[in-house]
């Protein structure tokens, strides 16, 4: 057993342990705490597997971002530190096996997937690899995509606005 | 090697903010009351919780921030390759940055970016 294995165990464990404090937990803030770990976990992950720009824009988007987005939306209800009710027994098994089932699922449809192996060499995940092809104007190059994206964003930000701007017009 | 590099900063990590916390858990003198207990040393009193119900316009800025945000990883990419990709990288960002600079302006005039 080498050091990257060691390593990927112990992230793995950070995840779904952060994972399962934070369906677990009943107190609402703890458990975005927690999902924050299990995010950074994941972080921890591509960058086992070296893809640092990946790395990067899960730390800075996931949880810099959304866990934000959050803790603030919690923040937003009535009883952010309160603790929640217990659930329902028939609740908690049937949403178990939900849970299950679909791990099941997702490994059964792995495990039928033929996977070809391609004969190209791999591109190197490197933020200058991805620079240049995203702003690359050549045939294979996603330039279109990249300012597509700003249209996407856009679009988000005016639509966030709208929504947003009407409940506190409301108020 | 970059594992080993790797757990030995997690272990010095480690070491470096719990050695602090026990060092001085271990040497300090201990003592509580009232007046440590409470948030601010002088001013006025803390009435309630601090678990009140926040403003919407926080969200607003939370879901502004966020769009920020991903722009901010399209941008990182492109910080690292534009002195080779030249005058067409600085267009392309340009157009990028302009059609966002659109949603900002939005916001601004919609009064978004005001506090109420």
């Amino acid at each position: 057993m080498n050091v990257a294995t060691i390593l990927f165990y112990l992230l793995s464990a950070v995840i779904l342990g952060g994972g399962l404090l934070a369906v677990t937990s009943r107190k609402i803030f703890r458990s975005a705490v927690f999902l924050l770990f299990s995010l950074i976990g994941i972080a921890g992950l591509y960058f086992l597997l070296e893809y640092e720009f990946i790395a990067a824009v899960q730390i800075v988007v996931y949880v810099g971002g959304i866990v934000v987005l959050i803790i603030f939306s919690i923040f937003l209800t009535h009883g952010s530190g309160g603790d929640m009710e217990k659930p329902v027994l028939i609740r908690a098994v049937f949403s178990g096996l939900a849970a299950i089932l679909g791990c099941a699922l997702t490994y059964l449809f792995i495990k039928e997937q033929v996977f070809i192996k391609s004969n190209a060499a791999a591109i190197e995940p490197s933020a200058n690899n991805i620079g240049s092809q995203m702003l690359s104007t050549t045939e294979h190059g996603y330039i279109l995509p990249f300012e597509v994206v700003s249209m996407l964003l856009l679009a988000a930000l005016i639509g966030c606005i709208v929504i947003a701007m009407k409940v506190k017009t409301e108020k | 090697m970059g594992a080993g590099v790797l757990i030995l900063l997690i272990i010095c990590g480690v070491a470096f903010a719990g050695g602090g916390i026990i060092l001085s858990w271990a040497i300090a003198k201990r003592s509580t009351n009232l007046v440590k207990g409470e948030p601010y040393e002088c001013g006025i009193p803390t009435s309630g919780t601090s678990w009140i119900q926040f403003n919407v316009g926080y969200y607003l800025f939370a879901l502004i921030f966020l769009v920020f945000d991903v722009e901010l990883v399209f941008m990182y990419p492109w910080a690292v390759v534009v002195k080779s990709v030249g005058m067409v990288g600085l267009v392309e960002i340009v157009i990028f940055m302009f059609i966002l600079f659109m949603g900002l302006l939005y916001a601004y005039r919609k009064g978004a970016l005001k506090w109420m």
